[in-house]
């Protein structure tokens, strides 16, 4: 029976489920982005609903406009998280683990400081969240975008914390980089679905930055 | 994030317990129980904050108004965390903080394990079977309640603030059940065995949609002590600033469920897309998998934007933001926009399963491959694209954009010639076939009876000028309920009746079952039909007052629609009966099918297979004496060279990007 | 392999099956459209009152001629094969014809269900844009509008948990009685004062969404008169199934008999509204959207954001309600005591006025 042809020996379907677990981790990553933009499409789309709309002339009165200095770090902290946690997985690749955790924990931590400030502004606000159509979806905004640098951070965090733990178990292996273990290949799967989700926070933060800041 | 949480659950019946796992090697002592008491603890927390942070402006309003909606919508928020937090969903993902992996499932036995958070798919399949029961027997004593109030055009039974309460709650509460009622119980148990996977992808996503869903149906009951809600499940903006204390509830309801859909959606089509068993290629995907992939691709994309919609919905009666109040630079345009581009989805995330299952199902009863195969999955996947282009003619008396009338009128008729190849497939399919009218068939042939009067009054609706007339009329609700219950809700049963026996090992009797499908069918017919004519002579929905002149009609369906509740007593007796008090062993393949899921032992291993299977054909082969089996599980030898090529294909690369 | 569908024996029995379905099926569609056509169009809602009545109806006999073959044809065919091809439940077990697919058929169903929404798609933009609307709201600045200049304005207003009705052409008097001209094109300038609700004039055949601060244009052609009957079709709140009451078309004669008659005896009324504005009526900051918000005082100055669309004809500065408890005490017909928690009245910001009188 086991030597029938076409069925796999028990360490092939490992190899095989931990193929299809990494396959899932990128799938997952890139449809995770399409379910989070989706949201943000929703407030993207009542941005430009409500400015074509314009009810009562209550748009946006007087050019009303949140703080521009801090609207502005925490685009920069998304960025930088960005940046980093790219870098990080450039440095994994060629084999600096190290590098690569230094990377993390300071990109969540950039995370944790987007988020911050985010909420800091909100407390900031030269308007109230009823005065105007901007001013309500300012209002909206703010808490989606402080969590989704959260959950960036969080991502991040997970990682990083994942790493110290498992350094021990890879490093007979050769090390997190090149381990062929199941667990440090989900782990760099995951590492680089982090990467790109990040990117995915930057453009966000980024076109939202534009669209109530700058335009 | 979740993502590279749970992929690295155990792999497999050999992946062992990795070490550094979160928790130890045995089953969590945490059940419903604990979930429950973590609610009502989550629930006055959240209540007493509410209060306590209420100030200034705020507190005025909630003064006047004797409603605090910040406490409520807290309230709300910290029941369902603490019922999460009660069942042991957040453990690993607070775990995971730690650095900690994924701990190996231990597989549990007995009754405990359904009142659990478990990994298994099977586990969490039976628990949603119980969960769409709840919801839908629940929606269905209020539509009953609804019927007795129509039962006379000016006596009343609950009045008129009672009865909009019940007519916004039947609507929520079957809206919420119909978007998982076959994805979640059937989707999630077969799925993988379809497939010839041992797992989900994400199985602590999947057993968070199914507690997720629960919460959900008790986040929405809430609004009845709060008052109620008076907007229909569609909660149309200046009217939902309005509305009492319920429509926080309904407002958090949809947020709830929506998070559910998207989790459940989220880990079916990466299960589908990247666990296919080596030589599972595309065109050998059941078409039940496929029905499945294109509901789960809407559900991932389509609930986002409800999602944001409640959100706001959420903002504008407690932040007091404006974002739906014309007066104050918001439009409650945007509400019917943000709300529509999801509620059109979800018509077909409540449509493409009924379609699964029929197709499913027909080759097994006709004797004959499924005609038209790569027509009806190519149709299924369509009606997931164009259903995202639709959504305005929910709108078209509303005054929002007029002039693209005649566009969303072309793509809602488009959607019909996909919708229209569900048809091609079965009529197909029945060409000179062997009918057998098993139990399952009825209920397929039915949908077909049903869907197509729902279908051909959908062009009704679509048609501007006769949108005039039918718009908002009870003709609409009889549309949508000969699509919904008379698609979904019997390829749902027939789904039941036919999966049943390999979900639990125990057939259904066959008696009630056809008790159960004629009562269901007729009355069912009888209930809705007279609806299209009450709705074309001038009745609005949710009215508790109509012309004397319409009483007859809508005495028949009040009193058909008792009958109709009666034939779910019949079957809840006939599952307790056969399933709980005296079950009946099911031979291990009853209707002599060659799907892959009924090649497995009865009760299904913990992994499913013992061996990764490998897929040798399409389930359809009926009438072909020398086709292939439908995989390999080392019991043949022969075959080789289609085996080689098929894992091949399969098989994703190393860096995990396969070919989608 | 006998009965495969390429064997003589397939062919034979595919073309033996399909003769006993089409000729039957084409029997009974030549009796039924005739039928449909003749007979029961006629008999068809909302009947013929206006224009736009006649047109949904003529609309609806059409479809149904479309759809009954198709109907019919799925039916006797779902029918046909559960009675010839259906074995018995306890036979042995014996498979049918392995047809997988077949391009003819597939090709042929792609094509003749294209070809029929294409047509619906045509006909159906057809119908919407000759007739004006074909009764429908068609927002403030409907582009498909009657031919003729002499169209008769009515501003609907709906309110929980009624409707009234404003004549601007006869010094904007505002009533619950609904009266129009029979002969006479007439404008529907649907609005609301609270929440949304829809115009719904069962035998005119209009129907149209009545949004707070928006316009939403309907527009019919009487024909006939007689009595009609106006319901809310859009839930808004508990009394919305006792929302409705009743119209009249009436002779041209008779209605201005009747519009003069009561401009004149509701003028003293009529003074304390304010004048008819098509999409601003409802006041902005006095808490009739709900009574919910707390009138914050947004800005000192009020941006003036008014501009007529060339169309109109009255001067904006009428339009600048500058007391809103000037409103308050506008007499029975549309006082809706706002129940919220107004801090402080301000002025509210003058709205755009971008409905046209006719």
């Amino acid at each position: 029976m086991a030597d029938a042809p076409g069925l796999m020996e028990p360490a092939e379907e490992i190899a095989y489920e931990t193929r299809c677990a990494e396959g899932a981790i990128w799938t997952g990553t890139r449809l995770l982005i399409g379910v989070i933009a989706m949201a943000f499409a929703g407030v993207g789309f009542a941005y430009f609903y409500l400015r074509s709309v314009n009810s009562e002339g209550l748009w946006r009165p007087h050019g009303q406009t949140a703080p521009l200095l801090l609207g502005t770090e925490i685009a920069g902290a998304a960025l930088v998280g960005a940046i980093l946690q790219s870098y990080g997985l450039f440095r994994l690749r060629r084999g600096l683990d190290l590098d690569w955790s230094v990377a993390t924990w300071a990109t969540a931590g950039a995370g944790v400081l987007g988020c911050g400030l985010q909420i800091w502004e909100l407390t900031r606000l030269g308007f109230q969240p009823g005065q105007s159509g901007y001013a309500s979806l300012f209002v909206a905004w703010g808490p989606l975008s402080a969590a989704l640098l959260l959950v960036g951070a969080y991502w991040s965090e997970t990682l990083a914390a994942r790493a110290l733990r498992m350094k021990s178990a890879v490093a007979g292996d050769g090390g997190l980089s090149a381990s062929q273990l199941p667990r440090a290949r989900l782990f760099r799967a995951s590492a680089e679905g982090a990467a790109y989700f990040w990117w995915f926070i930057t453009t966000v933060s980024v076109l939202f930055w534009l669209l109530f800041y700058i335009v | 994030m979740a993502i590279s949480a749970t992929a690295s659950a155990g792999l497999g019946q050999t992946g062992g317990p990795a070490p550094g796992a979160a928790s130890p090697a045995r089953g969590s002592r945490l059940n419903v129980g604990t979930a429950f008491a973590g609610a009502v603890l989550g629930y006055l927390f959240g209540h007493w904050l509410g209060n306590a942070i209420v100030s200034g402006d705020l507190y005025e309003v909630a003064f006047n108004t004797s409603t605090n909606n910040v406490a409520i919508f807290l309230a709300l928020l910290f029941g369902v965390v603490g019922w999460l937090a009660g069942i042991g969903a957040l453990n690993y993902p607070i775990a995971k903080i730690m650095g900690k992996e994924a701990p190996a499932e231990i597989p549990e036995e007995g009754w405990a394990r359904f009142l659990k958070f478990t990994l298994d798919h099977k586990v969490v399949g039976i628990q949603y079977v119980v969960g769409v029961l709840m919801f839908f027997f629940t929606g269905g004593l209020i539509a009953m309640a609804i019927r007795t109030e129509l039962l006379n055009p000016t006596s009343h039974i609950f009045g008129p603030n009672i009865y909009i309460q019940l007519v916004s709650e039947h609507g929520s509460i079957m809206m919420m059940m119909a978007t998982s009622i076959v994805v979640g119980p059937l989707g999630n148990f077969l799925v993988p065995l379809m497939i010839g996977s041992r797992r989900m992808a994400f199985p602590r996503v999947e057993a968070l949609s199914f507690w997720v869903f629960i919460s959900g149906l008790m986040v929405i009951l809430t609004a009845f002590p709060l008052g109620g809600f008076q907007t229909g499940w569609t909660g149309y903006a200046p009217l939902q600033e309005q509305s009492s204390g319920g429509m926080d509830s309904y407002l958090m309801g949809f947020g709830v469920i929506g998070t559910g859909m998207i989790l459940a959606g989220f880990n079916m089509a990466v299960s589908i897309i990247t666990y296919r068993a080596p030589g599972m290629r595309w065109s050998r995907l059941p078409i039940f998998a496929w029905s499945m992939l294109g509901t789960a691709g809407l559900l991932t994309l389509a609930t986002p934007v409800l999602f944001a919609g409640v959100y706001m919905g959420a903002l504008d009666r407690t932040a007091q933001t404006a974002l739906f109040v014309n007066a104050h630079g918001g439009s409650s345009f945007l509400w019917e926009n943000l709300f529509w581009f999801f509620g059109h989805p979800e018509v077909y995330i409540m449509a493409l399963p009924g379609f699964g299952i029929a197709a499913e199902l027909l080759p097994v009863f006709t004797r004959k491959p499924l005609f038209a195969y790569r027509v009806g999955a190519a149709g299924m996947i369509g009606v997931g694209l164009l259903s995202f282009f639709v959504w305005q003619h929910h709108l078209f008396q509303s005054g929002i954009n007029p002039d693209m009338r005649p566009m969303f009128m072309l793509t809602t008729e488009l959607i019909s010639i996909p919708t229209g190849f569900i048809y091609l497939v079965g009529m197909g399919t029945l060409w000179r076939a062997k009918i057998r009218l098993e139990l399952p068939m009825l209920f397929v042939l039915a949908l077909y009876f049903n869907f197509l009067f729902g279908g051909i009054t959908g062009v009704y609706l679509s048609d501007v000028p006769i949108n005039v007339q039918v718009h908002g009329s009870f003709f609409v609700m009889a549309h949508f309920h000969y699509t919904i219950m008379g698609g979904l809700v019997f390829a749902f049963f027939g789904g039941l009746y036919y999966w049943l026996p390999r979900m639990t090992g125990s057939m259904m009797n066959e008696t009630l079952g056809r008790i159960h499908f004629w009562m269901m069918f007729i009355f069912f017919n009888l209930t809705f039909f007279p609806l299209f004519i009450v709705g074309l002579l001038g009745m609005p929905r949710r009215v508790f007052e109509y012309a004397p002149r319409l009483q007859t009609l809508n005495d028949i369906s009040s009193i058909s629609s008792y009958l109709l509740g009666f034939s779910f007593v019949v079957f809840t007796i006939n599952l307790v009966w056969t399933q709980f008090i005296s079950p009946k062993p099911a031979p291990p393949n009853p209707w002599n099918s060659k799907g892959l899921e009924w090649t497995m032992p009865t009760p299904l291993p913990f992994h499913n297979f013992s061996r990764i299977p490998v897929i040798l054909s399409d389930p359809y082969r009926y009438g072909e004496p020398d086709a292939l089996p439908v995989a390999d599980f080392g019991e043949i030898a022969a075959a080789t060279s289609s085996t080689h090529e098929g894992l091949a294909g399969a098989q994703p690369t190393s860096s995990g990007t396969e070919e989608v | 392999m006998k009965g495969m569908p390429s064997t003589p024996e397939g062919r034979r029995l595919n073309r033996k099956h399909l003769t006993r379905l089409v000729i039957p099926w084409a029997i009974l569609v030549i009796i039924i459209e005739p039928f449909i056509w003749f007979v029961l169009r006629n008999h068809l809602p909302p009947g013929h009152m206006t224009d736009s009545a006649t047109g949904i109806q003529f609309d609806e006999a059409v479809v149904t001629m479309t759809g009954s073959p198709i109907v019919l044809g799925v039916l006797m065919y779902f029918g046909y094969a559960v009675t010839v091809w259906r074995v018995p439940r306890n036979a042995p077990l014996e498979d049918g014809p392995p047809i997988r697919s077949n391009i003819a058929v597939q090709a042929a169903w792609i094509a003749i269900t294209s070809t029929i929404v294409m047509s619906m798609f045509v006909f159906g933009t057809y119908e919407l844009v000759v007739p004006a609307g074909s009764g429908g709201g068609e927002g403030p600045t409907p582009i498909w509008t009657p031919a003729t200049h002499k169209i008769l304005p009515i501003q609907v207003i709906g309110q929980q948990w009624r409707w009234t009705y404003r004549y601007p052409t006869f010094g904007g008097f505002e009533t619950d009685a609904l009266v129009i001209p029979n002969n006479t094109e007439i404008a529907f300038h649907v609005t609301s004062l609270d929440v949304i609700h829809d115009f719904w004039a069962y035998q005119l055949g209009v129907k149209a969404d009545a949004n707070p601060q928006v316009d939403n244009v309907a527009f019919t052609k009487t024909q006939h008169t007689g009595r009609f009957v106006v319901r809310c079709d859009e839930l808004c709140g508990v009394w919305h199934g006792a929302m409705y009451n009743y119209g009249q078309v009436v002779t041209p004669s008779q209605f201005m008999a009747w519009a003069t008659s009561t401009e004149k005896k509701l003028a003293p009324m009529t003074k304390t509204l304010p004048p008819v504005n098509y999409a601003g009526y409802t006041p902005s900051a006095n808490g009739a959207a709900g009574g919910y918000y707390p009138a914050i005082d947004p800005f000192s100055k009020v941006e003036e954001t008014a501009v007529p669309n060339g169309k109109a004809v009255e001067d904006t500065s009428a339009l600048r309600r500058t007391n809103p408890s000037q409103r308050a005490g506008a007499g029975s017909t549309t006082t809706k005591t706002p129940t919220g928690t107004i801090k402080k009245p301000t002025t509210p910001p003058v709205t755009n006025t971008s409905g046209k009188v006719g």
